[in-house]
């Protein structure tokens, strides 16, 4: 389900917990906006970073069988999710090497390292099931 | 409440990737293809800026120095991040009124919609710093642009 092909070094950093400002001295606030910025142009200057934004802390979230909208206060919560950066990189360790770079890490965030897949696993799991139903027709 | 998105773009998070267990074959074919045809059809109507599924595998960083480094997310959790798209709506119900035509929202998956912002809220909340922030950069910049030189 993508509408690029990508390659197997893709990989998204999600930022979770997006109220770690709060507390923090006038210095430390400083440092740490100057620090992130300085992070993301570098990252985008060396071409490692194709992309990232900030999500707003409002939002909706749909469940369930009646597609049920419910408000999501996501500011609250250290799960949720603030932002990402997609990366181009050359593996997981240099993925895992400027996730440990994040800024936010010295105040309480939480950088999650996924891989960007070409193909979704539940599709791959469909189709192994067929097969596997197949073969068990042939048998 | 701001909800409306500055570039128009919104992320839906699609949580909860194993919805495709204990589900009979047919029903699952079926489902695929409803999710490709639904995909599809907001492709062709321009909605769609991009989208990937995620691997389950991954890693999650913590602790001050990033020094906490652990498998995650936890693939078996309703919670976990099993793909995204990146849609250009024109405001925050059409957004909502996408996510709620996903097909597999009856098989357990909930589907987060967020307003992609050009800057970061915590960001907005000090915009003295960021000026401050800006300034320095483009002297570093200016410093680096120079030692290259």
């Amino acid at each position: 389900m993508s509408t690029t092909s990508i390659a197997k070094s893709d990989y998204l950093l999600l930022f979770r917990g997006n109220v770690w400002d709060k507390g923090l001295s006038p210095a430390q606030l400083q440092k740490v906006v100057s620090d992130w910025m300085a992070w993301f142009e570098r990252l985008k200057a060396e071409g490692k970073c194709v992309g990232g934004h900030p999500l707003e802390d409002e939002g909706k979230v749909i469940s369930g069988k009646q597609r049920a909208v419910a408000d999501g206060p996501f500011a609250e919560s250290k799960e949720a999710i603030g932002g990402y950066f997609y990366l181009t990189v050359a593996d997981e360790k240099e993925a895992i090497e400027i996730a440990k770079q994040c800024p936010g890490l010295e105040y309480g965030s939480v950088v999650e390292v996924r891989p960007v897949a070409d193909e979704c696993s539940i599709k791959q799991r469909a189709q192994e099931y067929s097969t596997h139903e197949l073969a068990g027709a042939t048998a | 409440m701001k909800t409306e998105t500055t570039t128009g773009e919104y992320m839906l998070l699609f949580r909860g990737p194993h919805w495709d267990r204990g589900l009979p074959q047919q029903e699952l074919q079926a489902a695929m293809d409803k999710v490709m045809a639904w995909f599809e059809g907001l492709n062709q109507r321009g909605k769609t800026k991009a989208a990937h599924p995620l691997g389950a595998q991954g890693r999650i960083i913590s602790g001050t120095n990033g020094q906490l480094v652990v498998d995650g997310p936890f693939a078996e959790s309703k919670e976990a991040v099993g793909g995204y798209l990146m849609l250009q709506a024109d405001n925050l119900n059409e957004a909502v009124e996408i996510a709620r035509s996903m097909p597999t929202l009856k098989y357990g998956i909930s589907v987060e919609v967020r307003p992609i912002l050009a800057e970061c809220p915590i960001f907005q909340r000090h915009p003295d710093l960021v000026q401050r922030a800006r300034e320095r950069a483009v002297q570093a910049d200016q410093i680096w642009i120079a030692a290259a030189a």
